[in-house]
């Protein structure tokens, strides 16, 4: 037993920083990302004999993926909360009235909130399957397994949530329909 | 509207292709100015997302919470989650029937079946990986590296502060540069145990992933080939009687970037 422990926190627990990133990005409220991964941590652990030797990212990722889903339907109500700033729901367009000046110092941090709400802004399993990629440089493998989907369909969702979020950023970020740079 | 190659030209800049699709997906693209846009496209995409996405680490609370109910986990015996319903998640309150809905079964057992197998399959694969006990070493190091406190012992951004720190505390002198502007950020050096020898461990950080540097004086390259282990990928190389070995659970790709740089520094 303790043995067990003692290899789930050797092999799984160093990818707890990755879960809880993912889980924030699944459902944005920290409280929710916080209920998910310990569920998801402690499935794990039960569930620990099965891995042996195997992706254990991929797998524990593939474990918070799917309690999330399991409590998102608990409270299906909200399937979607969007981060606070604004409703963004007309789709990119519905720009921020409350721009102080563009050129001020805190562009970066304007950037950031900028890009996070565009993620929110798009569907799930896109901002999943872009996240998996760009920030925890995953490969077309690992995602499919952790997504449950075929490599051609990360591969259609990947180019898809990529031209999405361009698309949007260049628009909000960049100034008018992509002529001027 | 959209070129028929699209895909192929994704799956090239993630890497995903070998060298003989990848010439041909260059060839293309040299044509075809639709996937030279695309191509900037993605590289745009990227930096974007890796310089402004937040990297939250878990919340210390948190990992202290966790850590405790694996404590009560323990003490309450050896459930199979196949066998037995498990109990009621003692802290979450919020979701009481949590376990019991369909999703969650088709779900935990699509999950666990697939994994399983993989598990399988992975053992026969991994088998002969395993013989290496210096690849053992090597995670174990990393992980342990990684725990609060571990990491580095001379933090510096500056490679004249890092190097000279190696001469007392290391058996080797490795080449240690900063890459910041190619997204490897030089964070310090670590001296370790490793292959029976003071090892000298150059740590970066690339984004939300920690990547470290390992280097061991040996020339003979005994079997060392790039490997993964439990989600750590390990690559090695050689640079005079240096051996190097970068671990990380950065993507594959990043990796190799970083071990690219270094053998270029030589």
């Amino acid at each position: 037993m303790d043995d067990k422990r003692a290899r789930f926190e050797e092999q799984v627990l160093p990818h707890l920083d990755a879960a809880y990133r993912f889980a924030r990005w699944l459902c944005y409220a920290p409280g929710d990302a916080d209920d998910v991964v310990q569920d998801a941590v402690l499935r794990a652990f039960r569930g620990f004999d099965a891995l042996r030797g195997s992706d254990a990212k991929s797998w524990l990722l593939t474990i918070v993926r799917n309690c999330h889903l399991t409590a998102a339907k608990q409270q299906q109500r909200r399937a979607f909360v969007p981060l606070p700033e604004e409703n963004d729901e007309v789709d990119g367009h519905a720009m921020t009235a409350t721009t102080a000046d563009p050129e001020g110092e805190s562009i970066l941090s304007d950037q950031k909130q900028t890009l996070e709400r565009l993620m929110a802004s798009l569907p799930e399993e896109h901002r999943t399957v872009l996240m998996l990629r760009e920030i925890e440089e995953m490969d077309y493998a690992q995602i499919a397994a952790v997504t449950h989907v075929p490599i051609g369909t990360v591969m259609s969702r990947l180019a898809r949530s990529r031209a999405a979020l361009k698309a949007k950023w260049l628009q909000e970020v960049e100034g008018e329909p992509r002529a001027v740079r | 509207m959209q070129c028929a190659e699209s895909l192929r030209v994704q799956a090239y800049f993630d890497r995903e292709v070998d060298a003989v699709s990848a010439a041909e997906i260059e060839r293309h693209a040299e044509h075809c100015s639709e996937c030279r846009a695309l191509l900037e496209d993605l590289e745009k995409v990227r930096t974007t997302m890796r310089r402004h996405v937040t990297y939250s680490a878990a919340p210390p609370a948190l990992r202290a919470q966790i850590l405790r109910a694996l404590d009560q986990e323990g003490a309450t015996g050896q459930t199979d989650i196949a066998a037995t319903p498990p109990s009621k998640p003692r802290s979450l309150a919020r979701q009481p029937r949590l376990w019991r809905g369909r999703a969650f079964w088709t779900g935990t057992f699509s999950g666990i079946g697939g994994a399983a197998m993989a598990a399988a399959i992975a053992f026969f694969l991994v088998m002969p990986a395993m013989v290496n006990p210096l690849t053992n070493d090597l995670v174990n190091a990393h992980v342990r590296s990684l725990m609060p406190e571990h990491l580095i012992d001379v933090v510096s951004t500056d490679k004249h502060t890092v190097k000279p720190w190696f001469a007392g505390h290391a058996d080797v002198s490795p080449v240690v540069a900063d890459f910041e502007s190619q997204g490897y950020k030089l964070i310090g050096g670590r001296a370790d145990y490793i292959d029976h020898q003071r090892s000298a461990v150059v740590v970066y950080q690339h984004g939300s992933h920690f990547i470290n540097v390992f280097t061991w004086a040996g020339a003979d390259r005994r079997n060392l080939n790039n490997t993964t282990r439990n989600g750590y990928h390990l690559a090695f190389w050689q640079q005079g009687d240096i051996q190097y070995c970068a671990v990380s659970d950065a993507g594959w790709d990043e990796i190799q970037g970083l071990a690219r740089l270094l053998r270029e520094q030589a």
